[in-house]
């Protein structure tokens, strides 16, 4: 009974505990090497903007292709103050070789600690707020909200490369120690440790908060939306303005995690804005279990281990072409994803092998 | 009881030189069952569209007179917000929220404010559970509570939207095709309903089905390619020749077909 309410929370709380002892794991050398403990980093800031998407996807049902975007604003901002920070609030070399002689006017706010904070939240969520604002006034939704998302990564894409001597071009912002200090070698574990801790606490409280919206009536609400939205209106409700908010919201955790994500990686590059990157972000989603929030979580961290693993080795030709067949497979026959298999499959499968036994 | 709700005055709809309804006048009165009925496309639906602002009409307006309030220009407002105002409608293909129990249908479908803010820290007070309860125990679905709408019988799910659309406490619901689908008896069941809400609200009814409308219809207005031919009590408009040409031929073959 308790695991029927409360499972998707038991879940999540293994996958917590397991998370939590990852540095023990390193300290006592379970775990080899450091970097695998910053890879886990990563996967958290990955779970983050999974949940979000589930909240926009699974919950609400709009797809957005383009939530690399909101990841990579908020990468960039926190890149951008650690730099800085890196620089003594110097100009950086990217600058120079763009012939600049002193800090443009976009990188100003980022000297002073707590804008930075705040920016790398709020250009984001306003930007967010402004592009749901028109789509979904104008009844905008389905693909076409795909479509759009898509070419709004794309443009950001573009202007992110083009403007090399404010963004660093292709090569993006790096050289940029954390935000505890550096986090590499094995002198510095006591700052690695604190980054995963606040990492993995900042997860904690982003699950928290999503489950306690999905299981309010506000979370009912989006799933009326995905399952009948001219029934929500025509039950009194302003549809766009509730479409606006989770997007608003999914955009805010996107940004979060990625401003972890620079943390842990040293670098933000603008691969983060590509549109495979955002379609990555939908296949972990995809796989996990859309409308579970613990689904989306289990998909960015098993999809990002099997990335791990098979990027070196004799796998990394096949893997892209493997998941895009895992992909097609969930989407065609496993809609509910892992976390469906485990809650709706395997139940029937045993009540079927049950029923065969019982009638030889 | 002869108090007007209602009134649509010179509705023209034009889809690209099809006139789905020309210059269509009509008054509903308060607390009475009025129907709407007509051969398919006579414009039935796009009517209830008008009323409810789906659908903008290319000349006319729609005015709704509420209880103890000024008089409200429904046409060019918001579809959500002439909920706001008092007007339900439930559409054709049964509606209902498939993926959530039917208390939860009944929850996102009461009145009250519906904004984001007021959602995330929504409690359900003890006196909206018991209108709840006491809606279900109307349309009998009490023992459902709990059950997934998308689990509820084909007339189930057609009481469950008659009854989110009554917690909604409007003046006005509007039905369309709430029997299609449905066999003689919970056809019936159905209006026995209808007649209970009549009650407490007014209910525009779009539907096919003669021995539906002989069994609770107070006034029934009937349409023909997009103007009205005819309005009247039930009886009046049966004896009219002309109705009996465009429609109630066919109609009686229908109910020929189906007895």
């Amino acid at each position: 009974m308790i695991w029927k309410k409360q499972g998707y929370n038991i879940c999540f709380a293994v996958i917590v505990l397991i998370l939590a002892l990852m540095p023990l794991f390193l300290s006592v050398g379970m775990i080899s090497s450091s970097s695998f403990v910053l890879f886990i980093g990563k996967c958290m800031a990955y779970a983050i903007v999974a949940i979000g998407l589930d909240l926009i996807w699974g919950y609400t049902g709009i797809l957005s292709l383009g939530h690399g975007l909101y990841f990579a604003l908020g990468g960039y901002a926190m890149a951008m103050f650690l730099k800085l920070q890196a620089t003594n609030g110097q100009i950086t070399s990217f600058m120079q070789t763009g012939g600049m002689t002193e800090l443009p006017l976009v990188w100003k706010p980022f000297l002073s600690t707590p804008l930075a904070m705040v920016l790398t939240i709020a250009v984001p969520a306003v930007l967010a707020g402004v592009i749901g604002y028109f789509i979904f006034r104008n009844r905008i939704k389905g693909v076409y909200f795909s479509i759009i998302s898509q070419a709004l990564t794309w443009a950001a894409y573009s202007l992110f490369t083009g403007l090399q001597s404010y963004t660093g071009g292709n090569v993006g912002i790096t050289e940029i120690t954390s935000i505890v200090g550096s986090i590499k070698g094995d002198a510095n574990r006591a700052h690695m440790f604190t980054l995963f801790y606040a990492s993995l606490a900042i997860l904690v409280l982003i699950y928290m908060l999503s489950y306690y919206l999905t299981h309010k009536k506000f979370g009912k609400l989006l799933i009326a939306i995905r399952d009948g939205e001219n029934r929500t209106y025509f039950s009194g409700y302003c549809v766009s303005r509730y479409k606006n908010f989770i997007y608003v919201l999914s955009a805010i955790f996107a940004a979060i995690a990625g401003a972890i994500f620079v943390n842990f990686n040293g670098s933000i590059t603008p691969t983060q804005m590509t549109i495979s990157y955002s379609i990555t972000m939908v296949i972990w989603v995809a796989v996990g279990g859309r409308g579970t929030l613990v689904g989306a979580v289990i998909g960015a961290f098993l999809i990002n281990l099997c990335d791990y693993s098979f990027s070196s080795g004799t796998m990394v030709e096949i893997w892209q072409y493997i998941l895009g067949a895992i992909f097609v497979v969930t989407i065609l026959f496993f809609k509910g994803g892992l976390v469906g298999i485990v809650r709706d499959q395997l139940p029937e499968l045993t009540r079927k092998l049950k029923h065969k036994r019982e009638a030889n | 009881m002869s108090e007007k709700v209602l009134e649509i005055k010179d509705i023209t709809v034009d889809f690209d030189g099809f006139c789905a309804l020309l210059n269509v006048n009509v008054n509903v009165k308060r607390h009475t069952i009025h129907f709407f009925i007509g051969p398919n496309g006579a414009g039935k639906t796009t009517l209830l569209d008008i009323i409810c602002a789906k659908t903008k009409p290319t000349k006319g307006v729609c005015t709704f007179y509420p209880e103890g309030r000024g008089s409200v220009q429904l046409t060019g407002m918001k579809e959500y917000k002439i909920v706001g105002e008092g007007i339900g409608r439930k559409f054709q293909v049964p509606s209902v929220f498939v993926n959530l129990s039917v208390m939860e249908n009944m929850i996102l479908s009461l009145k009250g404010n519906k904004g984001v803010w007021q959602s995330i820290f929504f409690k359900l007070s003890k006196q909206d559970e018991e209108t709840i309860n006491e809606i279900l125990e109307t349309v009998d679905l009490m023992d459902k509570k709990d059950e997934k709408a998308g689990s509820l019988a084909h007339g189930q799910k057609q009481w469950l939207e008659i009854a989110m659309q009554l917690v909604q406490k409007p003046e006005i619901i509007m039905l369309d095709e709430p029997a299609a689908g449905m066999g003689k008896p919970e056809t019936f069941k159905t209006g026995e309903i209808l007649k209970k809400i009549k009650e407490i609200c007014t209910i525009i009814v779009v539907e096919h089905d003669m021995d539906f409308v002989k069994q609770i219809s107070d006034r029934v207005t009937v349409l023909h390619e997009g103007k009205v031919l005819i309005e009247g009590t039930c009886d009046e408009v049966l004896a009219d020749e002309t109705v009996q040409a465009v429609y109630l031929g066919r109609g009686g073959e229908r109910n020929a077909e189906d007895n």
